[in-house]
């Protein structure tokens, strides 16, 4: 499949778009079921996600949050599910919870809009990330989400070499 | 703001990708770029402002019609976060990937039975 692709749509948004060789109700699986999200969010070397609680239904919270066992820190996720449908559409607010890695996101959750769409069995995603504010999105670039990519970029990197 | 913000507010423009675009390929005056995206030339103007102030652009005071220059140093900063960006969306989808094919296979076991 082809990488990723992101662009910047506007000032405040972020948009990802990938596709996949995989029917749509198995894509949505893994991406709702949390035994499945931890498989492919986490599987890096050193890094566990201790707390994994989704939520599938309008108006439910999740939690995600990552643990980097070398040194115990943690960071991740929580937010509220705004729209879901079946097999094509999940929007919901975020908000970073920095843990003990510093940094913030700002106050304001960001709304992420993901849409699935398959065609000949082969599923696209795309995940377009839209901060409340620009000052939020430069903070989102500046700290901790560059800072947590930093980290995993780095296992990343031990997994590609091994 | 800080200068990668406004380089990223200045890229959200259409137009001013446009242009970035076009003077990746070499230096053009307002002119050329009036002639090139059909706006008028205070439109075309105030875009190259907005680029300049975020360090994308540079004018030369040289020549009458101070042509404007691509700074790719400051390019590279906004391709550089965008490219983290991918690497890191890209390693997580790589083993979806890798699940996904588990799940297939399994999905074909499921029918066999």
């Amino acid at each position: 499949m082809k990488p990723a692709e992101v662009s910047t749509p506007s000032d405040r948004e972020v948009l990802i778009k990938r596709s996949f060789d995989a029917p749509v109700n198995l894509v949505w699986q893994a991406y709702t079921d949390p035994a499945l999200m931890r498989r492919w969010l986490t599987a890096m070397p050193g890094w566990t996600m201790p707390i994994c609680e989704m939520a599938t239904h309008v108006g439910g919270k999740y939690r995600w949050r990552w643990r980097f066992d070398e040194n115990g820190m943690e960071f991740g996720f929580t937010g509220e599910m705004l729209e879901v449908e079946l097999n094509s559409k999940i929007v919901h607010t975020q908000i970073f919870d920095p843990g003990d890695m510093g940094g913030s996101m700002g106050g304001e959750p960001s709304i992420i809009t993901v849409t699935f769409k398959e065609s000949n069995g082969i599923t696209n995603v795309s995940t377009l990330i839209k901060y409340a504010s620009q000052a939020d999105r430069d903070a989102a670039m500046s700290t901790g989400m560059t800072d947590g990519m930093e980290m995993s970029y780095k296992q990343l990197d031990g997994v590609l070499a091994s | 703001m800080n200068r990668l913000d406004q380089a990223f507010a200045a890229l959200a423009d259409p137009t001013r990708r446009g242009i970035v675009v076009h003077l990746a390929r070499g230096e053009a005056s307002v002119s050329d770029l009036v002639g090139l995206f059909s706006l008028t030339q205070p439109t075309i103007s105030s875009h190259l402002k907005v680029l300049e102030s975020a360090g994308l652009i540079s004018r030369t005071r040289v020549a009458q019609s101070r042509p404007c220059k691509l700074e790719t140093k400051q390019l590279k900063v906004v391709t550089d976060w965008l490219e983290k960006v991918q690497e890191i969306w890209e390693g997580n989808y790589k083993r979806l990937d890798a699940l996904l094919a588990e799940l297939k296979q399994a999905q074909k076991e499921e029918r066999k039975k």
